[in-house]
């Protein structure tokens, strides 16, 4: 009887204890990581800045510009001749569907896009990683959708009224973005907090038994766009990885430290809310199960062993794709080595050291409820090219 | 998307199929030009360009050297050693002349920022050109291309279209492209012609239900598994010639087949999704789209040709949509 030479193989992210993540929930895990991130950066934010209006326009105005500065012409250029969009395409009216359906679909948002005409692009998303942030962010994607339309628009003018008329991060069922051509609907120039209002148009409900759970790339391994043009799962994890950082965090970023008077009380602020999230991560006793399940910790690792945080650790870098290197995984001592560039710098042109002291933080204090108070994670040579993340006992008098 | 209650799509559809509609869709061009202008693009192209007189065009598919379609184009011979590839994707189809140009006295450039292109389409479309040009369309053949006038305008008015009715495309400067969007307006009012502005009615609810294709409908598969035997001249060389008559030999391992949904609306189907017989994949969908013709929403699928068989049922992507294998024309 003929048998295969060995089993079909399926790519996987491994933990310490040889359990197989798949690469698709890997991807997922990842998203909502970034997401997570995220929703505590905003919390930062609501702290420094108690006005909502204030705080909103104050993300929008940035991401706004940022995204406008980042998509230079020869971008937008290259960005038509990789997907092909052939010539009868009215590019100042289409650029930014196209744009921002096929990074929707990279971050696991899934949706449809509902009308894609001259005049109007409605877009439905049934699922968001990032829809537990919060409806400032929701605001933000919008500011950054009209700097994709104002980009290419034939006069530099704003010629595009777009509203998040729906959210999940509001409580919606779905998320609906609505472009209409302002000069066909009649539609003043919008400001920052004019963004999530409905249509002109009447809008197409997807029922829920029609609906998605899962981006193109996870139900069918790649994303397709319109005109037939694709990219793998792997191409749109690893952009993912990279610029899922880059809109949610690295741009607001740069307006919520505007917001504290000083660069040390924008720190004491972040670190008071990672600290925060860090000790609620592990705080129910069935959440530290749930992770050893999904990690495969074997049952010798009792419950005060520093492995744990460094097997969960290493398995949060390794489904962000961070290069990591474990130096050393003791009952005593977790070393895991790790490039600062790669780590502060997901998307290489735009590093940012908060990724460093946001996760130190909130690592030193999830370790205190998954693991035991006596132990402590800290990063060892932040400003040198290497760093070590180091999970061991510390003693310290005036610890948070 | 298109959906069933969109009274304006259907307007627009309807159109085309009863009476006359009008659009601009203009394709992009590549003008070809020198002494071995034909002898090249018999060398791109599987179909015999080279009996293609002046004035007359012919559809093709180009190939890479594994015999898988990359491109499909009308290829239009404007004059002596003067032809224009009318593509979706001229930057691409340039570097592929590029790469395969050695050895032939020939030139190309993309004239697609030069031209615009004005489709009108329905069994009416020929009354409302003879209306509007200065000479009669009558004698036109399908196919044929030829110079005229509108008013003072020069342009080429090309039998042809993507919609399966009767119609023409009227090339123009682009500098004249008021003039005539204009004249078509003017005239189209007297037979009641409608100005289509949905760009899935006129690329995909009209061409799908008559089993037209896009070139990414069919990227990736050769032209036998689309169907398109008939377009293949094994009598001339060209480019992925051998690799085409090795995939010949061994039959088809897929075929580019039609889809026939039952669900009320398609919301959860995109392109690429999964295709399945009985829970196990056996395919992959290019497109769907509502024909308001044949009142179905419809689609293309690239099935395994173990299933490929008309009326095989299946169901798609993750909702298991139900539905069955047709034939491409839905009409």
């Amino acid at each position: 009887m003929p048998l295969n030479d060995r089993a079909e193989q399926r790519k996987c992210i491994e933990t310490v204890w040889g359990k197989l993540i798949p690469e698709k929930e890997a991807y997922r895990y990842a998203t909502r990581e970034i997401a997570a991130f995220c929703a505590n950066l905003f919390q930062v934010m609501r702290i420094l800045e108690p006005d909502y209006n204030k705080r909103t326009e104050a993300i929008c105005e940035v991401s706004y510009m940022m995204n406008m500065s980042a998509s230079c012409e020869q971008y937008l250029k290259d960005f038509f001749d990789e997907w092909n969009i052939p010539e009868f395409c009215e590019k100042s009216a289409w650029l930014g569907a196209i744009f921002g359906d096929s990074g929707d679909e990279y971050e696991n948002m899934a949706g449809r896009v509902i009308q894609f005409t001259r005049n109007r692009v409605e877009k439905e998303l049934d699922t968001c990683p990032w829809d537990i942030v919060g409806s400032e962010l929701c605001n933000m994607t919008t500011a950054m959708f009209t700097a994709n339309f104002d980009l290419t628009s034939p006069d530099g003018e704003n010629t595009v009224a777009l509203n998040m008329c729906e959210a999940r991060g509001c409580g919606d069922r779905h998320c609906r973005v609505v472009a209409e051509r302002r000069d066909v609907f009649n539609l003043p120039k919008q400001g920052w907090m004019d963004h999530m209002q409905q249509p002109v148009m009447p809008v197409h409900n997807t029922p829920p038994e029609r609906s998605f759970t899962g981006g193109q790339i996870i139900r069918n391994g790649r994303y397709s766009n319109a005109f037939g043009e694709e990219k793998t799962f792997e191409w749109s994890y690893r952009w993912c990885m990279e610029l899922g950082w880059v809109w949610c965090v690295i741009f607001p970023l740069v307006a919520i430290r505007d917001m504290a008077a000083t660069e040390e009380e924008f720190q004491r602020i972040f670190k008071i809310v990672f600290s925060t999230a860090g000790k609620n991560a592990f705080v129910e006793p069935f959440a530290v199960e749930g992770m050893r399940s999904w990690l495969g910790v074997p049952h010798e690792i009792g419950q005060n062993d520093p492995r744990l945080m460094g097997g969960y650790i290493k398995a949060v870098l390794d489904t962000q794709l961070v290069p990591n290197e474990l130096i050393a995984f003791t009952k005593e001592e977790i070393q895991i080595k790790v490039k600062t560039d790669d780590f502060n710098g997901r998307f290489e042109m735009a590093p940012t050291e908060e990724l460093s002291l946001g996760y130190e933080t909130f690592w030193h204090n999830a370790v205190k409820t998954m693991v035991s108070p006596e132990w402590s994670c800290w990063f060892e040579g932040k400003d040198n090219d290497e760093m070590t993340i180091v999970v061991a006992r510390k003693i310290d008098k005036r610890m948070i | 998307m298109l959906f069933r209650e969109d009274s304006i799509a259907r307007a627009q559809h309807q159109a085309v199929r009863e009476n006359v509609g009008w659009f601009q869709w203009t394709h992009d061009l590549v003008e070809v030009t020198g002494t071995d202008a034909g002898k090249f693009l018999d060398y791109l192209f599987v179909n015999s360009i080279y009996k293609a007189g002046v004035g007359r065009t012919k559809y093709t598919t180009m190939l890479d050297e594994k015999g898988k379609i990359i491109d499909d184009t009308i290829v239009m011979h404007m004059g002596e050693d003067h032809y224009w590839v009318s593509t979706l994707y001229a930057p691409q189809f340039i570097k592929w002349a590029d790469a395969h140009s050695n050895g032939f006295e020939v030139s190309y450039r993309n004239i697609t920022d030069d031209t615009v292109m004005f489709s009108v389409q329905g069994p009416n479309s020929a009354k409302m050109m003879n209306a509007l040009l200065k000479s009669s369309v009558d004698d036109l053949k399908r196919f044929q291309v030829v110079d005229d006038q509108i008013g003072d305008v020069s342009i080429k008015v090309h039998r042809s279209g993507f919609t399966g009715e009767n119609g023409y495309e009227i090339y123009c400067a682009k500098s004249d492209a008021v003039v005539v969007e204009a004249a078509l307006r003017e005239v189209g009012k007297s037979f009641s012609a409608v100005e289509l502005d949905i760009l899935e009615v006129y690329v995909r609810s009209l061409s799908m239900e008559k089993g037209f294709a896009l070139r990414q409908d069919m990227f990736g598969l050769t032209p036998y598994e689309c169907g398109l035997d008939w377009s293949v001249d094994l009598e001339k060389d060209f480019v992925g010639k051998d690799a085409l008559l090795r995939a010949k030999e061994e039959g088809p391992k897929q075929l580019l087949m039609g889809l026939e949904f039952f669900a009320e609306s398609y919301e959860d189907i995109t392109q690429r999704e999964i295709v399945y017989s009985k829970g196990i994949p056996c395919g992959f969908v290019r497109a769907v789209i509502y024909g308001y013709t044949a009142d179905k929403n419809i689609g293309f699928a690239v099935i395994d040709s173990a299933h490929a068989v008309v009326g095989e049922k299946v169901t798609v992507g993750s909702n298991d949509s139900p539905a069955i294998v047709t034939d491409k024309c839905f009409l």
